[in-house]
């Protein structure tokens, strides 16, 4: 089962998804990256059915750098971003091959300076949150979470309380999930600070 | 009508059914003499499948009787002792059937069960499990071991295993030989002598709070707010717990009861007090 | 526990009072036993006073809050006027009959005061747009059955707004606390001649 946690700090939305790839009881990568950069302020991260999650968040990168080379570089919102997501999943839902893909999309608006991060399954649910994960990475985090989490963090603090979520994944999953890539988006875009 | 019904129908008249009959009222009136109850199986050839037939809801979402479900409970062992913490919340389905079940059985004064999975079985199986270790008390003049009573329980259910019993229950309790004990016991036959164990729909969230906080030192204060707090993240996450939080303190002397406390009597104080659950207005 | 309309749990409820309505709903956002968000208001406004509740599935919840809110728009362009809560409620019935064979997993209610008479209005939808005209309650979501029992006990005709946001809160309030599902906060309407009056009531969080 793969991991995508998010956090929104007050300058920024940190992002982490683990590494392995597995396929049946194999783990076929242990450097796969389970993010696609949407544009200067927009991170998508995602999750589930092999082959479509890919597929799918490709397609709307491309749409969305699509979007900013029409409109003479003016970039997308993240709230017009997830809109965008949320809407492709909700029609793909009722064709007649739905996309299985769950993703977390951390953005950065710089018309008003706010991080958000937008949760958004494949049923296209979408809702903005504070922090949150797919899959059973948000059955052990949300408690955690909850407890730790304060409105005020900036980015090292919630660095440190990532780093506490994925030290209480390690220990309770029963699968090496093989660490986790972490990104942040903020005012100067999106950066990778993988350890 | 009666007197019809006798004409029209055999019941007395067929031999072999009468001798079949009387040899079973036979067996059931030696069976009554027992005052143990014994648990009888319906006279059908595959009991196990009718019974997940009609009560899994898993395979079969429309089956007509739902065994209560869905729990959160904790006990951890500590410098102090051992903290038992759970929620009180029984759902059948959606529906929330009680917010206030006792899922902490007394089985004796140094002896706790507490109650996962099905309600009744846990209940009746951790009773039953109390009049064993008092049979022990009697026959060995000397209180029970943990592990014992535990292997009491495991061997009891493994004896039933598939027929669709459904429980995940820790034993807890102190003596002189052992020192505080946890052992993990469940209806798959598992049982497991452990430190820290989470059971329940809620385990996960409330491993999330314990293994974030827990030490070996901490004090007994500070023990039982951890329990009471991550069963109190549980019940806040997972939709099929809640109610309130039952605390118990085990330590050299027996048991000690810690109060129940109400979700909704506590849960703003604690948000307050720890500038917590941030996602939550007010 | 497939069933699109129980997985994201959420409840919503209308009455009618002395020249008044009020509709609520909760505010949890769940996938099945985990819940998600505490802020997702089943509740949206349409015109001055005319409102409409959307429960079920969360994501034909937001499609359709959505495609009304664009329905809503170019009636406002084309009338050059408000709706009004029996237009709406037609044209919430039409809009999911278009679904009639693959259809949204929601149960909409509409509630309202008409513009000109000040008449209180309220009905209630199934998933196809089979309207239930009611003069008392409609009540809708995932804990429907509990909401029954509250509301044929605790409501009466002909109660002023006051005393209708105590009759609503109460029924929502004490049916979502026996409903695995529902819960999480809750947000009532409170819809007069001269004013709409929002509250959030402080509720259990487990």
């Amino acid at each position: 089962m793969d991991i995508i946690l998010g956090i929104r700090v007050q300058e920024g939305t940190i992002i982490a998804a683990s590494k392995a790839a597995t396929r049946g009881i194999s783990i076929l990568k242990d450097t796969d990256d389970k993010t696609r950069i949407l544009n200067t302020h927009n991170l998508v991260a995602f999750t589930g059915e092999s082959g479509d999650t890919v597929h799918f968040t490709e397609y709307i990168q491309a749409n969305i750098q699509l979007h900013t080379m029409r409109e003479n570089d003016l970039e997308l919102s993240p709230s017009a971003v997830a809109s965008f997501v949320r809407n492709q999943l909700a029609t793909s839902l009722r064709s007649r091959k739905p996309y299985q893909v769950n993703v977390l999309l951390a953005g950065y608006d710089v018309k008003t300076n706010t991080p958000t991060l937008n949760w958004i399954d494949y049923l296209g649910t979408q809702t903005e949150l504070p922090y949150g994960a797919h899959g059973y990475a948000a059955f052990y985090c949300s408690s955690l979470l909850d407890r730790h989490y304060r409105t005020d963090m900036n980015i090292d603090e919630g660095l440190k309380l990532l780093d506490d979520c994925l030290e209480e994944l390690e220990r309770r999953m029963p699968i090496d999930f093989k660490g986790c890539y972490i990104k942040v988006v903020d005012k100067d875009g999106v950066r990778d600070i993988t350890k | 009508m009666n007197s019809i019904a006798q004409k029209y129908t055999h019941t007395n008249n067929n031999r072999i059914l009468n001798e079949i009959t009387s040899a079973r009222d036979g067996l059931a009136s030696t069976h009554q003499l027992e005052l143990a109850p014994s648990i009888q199986l319906p006279p059908i050839s595959q009991p196990t499948d009718f019974l997940r037939a009609h009560t899994d809801d898993a395979t079969n979402p429309d089956c007509k009787i739902k065994i209560a479900h869905g729990t959160t409970t904790l006990a951890f062992r500590f410098q102090g002792g051992i903290i038992v913490a759970v929620d009180s919340r029984a759902t059948q389905g959606n529906w929330i059937a009680s917010q206030t079940v006792k899922k902490v059985i007394e089985i004796n004064p140094f002896l706790l069960g507490t109650m996962a999975g099905g309600a009744a079985d846990c209940q009746y199986w951790e009773t039953w499990l109390g009049t064993q270790c008092r049979l022990h008390e009697l026959r060995e003049k000397e209180r029970i071991s943990v592990a014992a009573a535990s292997k009491i329980l495991g061997n009891l259910v493994y004896e039933y295993k598939g027929m669709g019993l459904s429980m995940g229950t820790m034993v807890c309790g102190y003596t002189k030989k052992e020192g505080p004990t946890i052992y993990y016991v469940d209806s798959d036959g598992t049982r497991l002598k452990g430190d820290l164990f989470c059971v329940g729909s809620g385990q996960t969230f409330a491993y999330g709070v314990l293994d974030s906080e827990y030490k070996w030192d901490l004090t007994i204060e500070e023990a039982l707010y951890l329990g009471k707090r991550s069963i109190l993240a549980a019940t806040h996450r997972d939709a099929y717990s809640g109610g309130s939080v039952n605390l118990f303190h085990v330590a050299e002397e027996g048991w000690v009861f810690h109060g129940n406390h109400n979700v909704g009597d506590i849960f703003y104080d604690i948000k307050e007090k720890e500038k917590s659950f941030n996602n939550v207005d007010g | 526990m497939s069933d699109p309309s129980s997985i994201n749990g959420g409840t919503a409820v209308a009455m009618v009072g002395k020249d008044c309505i009020a509709i609520a709903s909760d505010l949890r956002l769940g996938n099945q036993s985990l819940g998600l968000a505490n802020n997702f208001e089943k509740v949206f406004q349409f015109g001055d006073k005319t409102f409409m509740a959307l429960t079920g599935l969360a994501s034909d919840v937001i499609t359709l809050k959505e495609t009304f809110r664009l329905k809503n728009n170019l009636y406002n362009l084309r009338e050059e006027r408000e709706i009004e809560p029996q237009t709406l409620a037609n044209l919430v019935s039409s809009t999911l009959y278009e679904k009639r064979f693959g259809p949204y997993f929601i149960g909409p209610i509409v509630a309202g005061l008409d513009s000109k008479t000040s008449k209180p209005f309220i009905c209630g939808f199934d998933l196809i747009g089979c309207i239930d005209f009611a003069k008392d309650f409609i009540v809708s979501g995932t804990a429907t059955d509990q909401l029954y029992g509250m509301c044929e006990s605790l409501y009466e005709p002909n109660l002023e707004p006051e005393d209708l946001f105590e009759t609503i809160s109460q029924a929502l309030l004490n049916a979502v606390d026996r409903d695995a599902l529902s819960g999480w906060g809750a947000v009532v309407y409170i819809v007069t001649k001269d004013k709409v009056v929002k509250r959030t009531l402080r509720t259990r969080q487990d």
